[in-house]
């Protein structure tokens, strides 16, 4: 069965678009094909294409409040513990569960963990880093950082078909249609 | 969103924020070209060579002041701060106009920043390692300068979490780390975009490396963009805090001078003042060698002409009111470091400090001066100098003379201490001609949107 | 302009009861006050820094607009605009204060500053003179801001020159300066001078914020109030309120952030001048008052407008701006009262008739302003387009 060792080494299809727009309205009918594991590639955010393809929102925002609060939380128990429970020390006459001086590194703290959640939280999600991906191998590929954009279908796909799926994209009146092999 | 009218009056009357005629590949080739051109160009190594000799001067500064010790400072008691704590200040303020472009100008939408944002947050990384290296220099015995950091110890001891200095290493840290993460997650689709253009194998390693596979998957960028939008939220009100934990080194202490509660936002205002005067003073050479004159234009030169303009009259603000309440306070000791900084032994320094932070900038009002390179470009370079200027004023004039007459004392820095403050500045230019050859920039991805968007206003 | 009638009568009877209630509310004032005189102009006074906010701080954000830009400005601009043509009413609301400030200020005491050093030092500034010219020059520059202002833009709406709005953006970065420090000067004088050891430099920035928030929220929630109908209607959209609750929220925050750094300076630096200040409003019942502040002038307002569908909901966004009206009074209650309940706040029936009063004359005064000019700037170059999104 030829064809069916075909569909498994590839990775998906592979169409090229010159402009954003065209990008949008493909990803939106490809949706409507009832496509479902679909991606878009473009050089630059492109406002509602992530939606076009099926994703609607993220938890990184969650992920961030979540870090922050435990940079709060933390940031003023140690120096809570530090001042109150393992060291005692008088300074100045103040009082050992100083608070409002315990404010300012309180604060750091919070921005700090946010901060690391937002960068890394979003490199997570993304899958980020990725050394090999499918898609290196379509050569056209290297466009998508520069000025071209592109659409996948995935070969996990229920509705994947090699010829069918290549037929469907020719429809969208793409550049060009390739191959991404596993 | 809703387009800024600042950018649909531009169309009539002011200079527009990219002119016309580019396409997404166009941009792209243009800056990326900058990075991955075989040649480099005889000007990058000529200043690359004299940024490295200054560099050279801070290495064999810091070298004697490991082998000797701090002595070979001015500094002495009372004056226990001298120009560390200075340069200190000044750098430090220096980079908070990197990421006010990056993050406050991002959440206003103002679309103009999208072309320097890339090296002004450059450059306060830069600035920041800068700054970051006084205080540990200033310490004696920098290789302990992880007692600064509280951690478990066989001394059960910890930093003294009601001291403000602690205070400045958690800020400084962190922005430090926030500046980097902001930085790089900006550069990836960059780098992604280098990797691609790259056509010797090292590069493509390298830079392939660093995007970490970045391939511009539609729901990558979903996320991408609400990071970037979270991280200038989350840098916002960091850059704020920073200048204003520096402000607590003095205003938390009693020294008059000193204690005044006017410190933070006044801090906070100079500091923007002279990162937006170190952005021109770095803008305006850089648009011309590198003929960017299309990206960065006459409308970023007259913004940034305005910001520094109001925040230099918060500053000016900060003085009126910290001479003002020196006698409405009728504090002797407050009354006699006022009167001590106008006509004592660096009453030079202090009107110095006037003439060019308060008095020059004011041609800052004429829309001339605002749109003529050369004039901004002067006008930079005096604040810059006014801004460290009031630094000394600040650290030096309240030391020298405190409470008791009888420890009274001069400061007078010693060759070291220039060559600590020159050196620095070769550290930084340094890594910036390392980024500007290495690294876009100017954000081609941003670049790429503005491109979009221009042509959909025009159809 | 059938709609616009009933709206327009609604408008008239709001005007009207807001009229006869301050000025029923100002006579069982001046009744009350003539029993206790001293607390008459105590309450005075606190209603009187209270309200002068608004005129002062429409004319402060009107001028950041003018520098700025935004279509954020749009629905906010004409109620900004009424509300710095009410600065006459407090400018005649400010002549009876005068009476009284040998009640209110211990520096008018010549017996008191003569046993005082430190007084006797603040003489050349502290004395009733100067006091008076000081005044003097603080309304007429005021004055003139606020004439200009309005001068130019109603010319704008008849003959839509365009070059006004160019002459309204250069006139704003001056007209900022001289606000910034005329109000420093005033907070200096009328209420830092109440306790007169007391300083701090910051003081004036944080009366300004106070003043322009107040404003703000004012702006919002008449905004909000008048977008049911048109022309306004058409102006607020969703984007530009949620422009204007994020305007609201950076206040917040920098409101918080200066009081904040105010208070760790002089709590750390503990010295004699400074810290009998916050000892006061921060023991007995002034501590509660001060908690209850926190919570409700910072944390909630922090907490509500960081969600986006607050800041997008025009109703739930003048909502909230009503409410930070009313917290604003609470703010400056605990700023100005504890000079003279120093164990804590009292209840004083001339404390809520007196802001009444006024605040009665005022809501009809701002009233009469607005519905006397256009409720959108008609001709103004910078708003060009805006309109054209609404559905």
């Amino acid at each position: 069965m030829p064809d069916v060792m075909a569909t498994k080494r590839i990775y998906g299809l592979v169409a090229e678009f010159e402009s954003p727009d065209q990008l949008l309205s493909a990803a939106r009918r490809t949706r409507e094909a009832g496509y479902r594991s679909v991606d878009a590639f473009s050089p630059m955010p492109i406002e509602g294409l992530a939606e076009a393809v099926g994703f609607h929102s993220t938890r990184l925002p969650l992920v961030v409040l979540l870090a922050g609060m435990f940079g709060a939380g933390g940031g003023f128990f140690l120096q809570w513990y530090a001042n109150v429970v393992s060291f005692p020390l008088n300074v100045g006459g103040k009082p050992f569960n100083s608070w409002p001086a315990f404010v300012p590194i309180t604060f750091e703290f919070t921005i700090l963990c946010a901060a690391l959640a937002a960068a890394f939280g979003m490199l997570a999600l993304n899958g980020l880093p990725t050394p090999y991906h499918p898609l290196f191998n379509v050569p056209r590929f290297v466009m998508a950082t520069r000025g071209r954009f592109f659409l996948c279908i995935k070969a996990r796909d229920k509705k994947f078909h090699v010829d069918a799926s290549r037929q469907f994209l020719e429809s969208l009146m793409p550049f060009g249609v390739y191959e991404a092999e596993l | 969103m809703e387009s800024d009218p600042l950018e649909r009056g531009a169309e009539i009357s002011q200079p527009r924020v990219i002119e016309p005629g580019y396409t997404i590949s166009t941009v792209t080739d243009k800056i990326s070209s900058i990075v991955l051109g075989q040649r480099t160009r005889p000007g990058w190594f000529l200043g690359f060579g004299a940024s490295f000799l200054l560099l050279l001067i801070l290495l064999y500064a810091v070298t004697v002041l490991f082998a000797i010790g701090v002595g070979i400072w001015g500094v002495n008691i009372p004056v226990g701060w001298g120009f560390a704590i200075v340069n200190f200040i000044w750098w430090i303020g220096i980079g908070h106009a990197g990421t006010l472009i990056s993050a406050i100008l991002l959440l206003l939408h103002q679309k103009w920043r999208t072309s320097i944002n890339r090296t002004a947050e450059a450059m306060t990384i830069f600035a920041v390692l800068c700054a970051g290296m006084f205080p540990v220099l200033h310490l004696g015995r920098p290789w302990l300068a992880y007692w600064l950091f509280p951690y478990p110890n066989t001394m059960w001891y910890w930093p003294q979490f009601r001291s403000p200095l602690v205070w400045d290493v958690f800020a400084v840290s962190t922005y430090l780390t926030v500046s980097l993460l902001f930085w790089f997650v900006g550069l990836i689709p960059d780098l992604a975009t280098l990797r691609d253009r790259a056509r010797t194998r090292a590069k493509q390693i390298v830079y392939g490396f660093l995007a970490m596979g970045w391939r511009g998957s539609a729901v990558h960028w979903k996320r991408y963009e609400m990071a970037s939008l979270l991280l200038a939220g989350l840098a916002t009100p960091l850059v704020i805090s920073v200048h204003t934990v520096v402000s607590f080194d003095f205003a938390i202490a009693i020294l008059p001078g000193w204690h005044t509660t006017i410190f933070p936002p006044y801090f906070v205002a100079g500091a923007i003042y002279s990162g937006f005067a170190m952005v021109l003073c770095l803008a305006i050479p850089l648009r011309k060698f590198y003929g960017l004159e299309d990206f960065i234009t006459m409308r970023h030169l007259d913004n940034m002409g305005k910001i520094m303009l109001a925040t230099g009259l918060i500053v000016a603000y900060g003085y009126m009111m910290e001479a003002f309440m020196a006698f409405y306070g009728a504090d002797i000791y407050e009354r006699y470091v006022t009167l001590n900084r106008m006509v004592g032994p660096y009453a030079a320094v202090y009107w110095s400090l006037i003439a060019l932070n308060i008095v020059i900038p004011q041609a800052l009002w004429s829309r001339r001066v605002r749109t003529s390179v050369g004039a901004l470009f002067a006008v930079a370079l005096i604040v810059n100098c006014g801004m460290w200027l009031e630094r000394f004023v600040i650290v030096v004039i309240s030391l020298h003379r405190d409470f008791m007459p009888s420890i009274w004392l001069m400061y007078a820095p010693t060759r070291w201490d220039w060559m600590t403050l020159l050196g620095s500045i070769g550290l930084f230019l340094t890594l910036l001609f390392l980024f500007i050859r290495y690294l876009p920039m100017i954000s081609i991805f941003e670049m790429r949107s503005l491109v979009t968007e221009t042509e959909g206003e025009r159809t | 302009m059938m709609a616009t009638d009933t709206f327009g009568a609604r408008f008239d009877r709001t005007q009207r009861r807001a009229f006869i209630l301050g000025i029923a509310a100002l006579i069982l004032a001046v009744l009350d006050g003539l029993r206790a005189p001293e607390q008459f102009f105590r309450s005075y006074l606190l209603a009187f820094v209270f309200w002068l906010g608004f005129p002062l701080g429409c004319a402060a954000f009107l001028m950041v607009h003018h520098l700025t830009g935004g279509f954020w400005g749009l629905p906010i601009r004409r109620p900004l605009e009424a509300g710095t043509r009410t600065l006459p009413l407090l400018t005649a609301l400010a002549l009876p204060l005068l009476l009284g400030l040998s009640r209110l200020y211990s520096w008018t005491h010549s017996d008191l500053v003569a046993a005082d050093a430190a007084l006797k030092f603040k003489q050349p500034y502290l004395n009733l003179p100067f006091f008076l010219i000081r005044n003097v020059i603080y309304f007429a520059v005021w004055w003139t801001l606020v004439r200009r202002l309005n001068r130019w833009s109603d010319e704008q709406d008849r003959t839509g020159d365009p070059l006004l709005a160019a002459r309204l953006e250069n006139m704003s970065g001056p007209g900022l300066l001289l606000y910034g420090f005329t109000v420093t000067f005033f907070s200096i004088d009328w209420i830092m001078s109440l306790e007169p050891h007391w300083f701090s430099t910051i003081f004036g920035m944080i009366f300004m914020v106070l003043q322009v928030l107040g404003a703000l929220a004012l702006a919002i929630l008449v905004a909000g109030l008048l977008s049911q109908r048109e022309p306004v209607a058409s102006a607020v959209t969703p984007d530009r309120f949620n422009d204007l609750g994020n305007l609201v929220l950076t206040f917040v925050m920098l409101w918080a952030y200066l009081a904040f750094c105010q208070f760790l300076i002089i709590w750390a630096g503990d010295l004699i001048q400074e810290i009998p200040w916050y000892v006061t409003r921060a023991q007995g019942g002034w501590a509660i008052v001060a908690l209850v502040m926190i919570f409700l002038s910072f944390a909630t307002p922090f907490y509500l407008l960081l969600m986006r569908p607050i800041k997008r909901s025009v109703q739930t966004l003048a909502t909230l701006c009503g409410a930070l009206i009313v917290i604003n009074f609470l703010n400056v209650y605990w700023m100005v009262v504890p000079a003279f309940e120093k164990s804590g706040p009292r209840f004083y029936l001339l404390d809520l008739l007196l802001p009444m009063g006024m605040g009665g004359i005022w809501v009809a005064t701002f009233l009469r302003q607005l519905k006397s000019r256009p409720l959108l700037p008609l001709h103004d170059p910078r708003f060009e387009g805006a309109l054209e999104h609404a559905d």
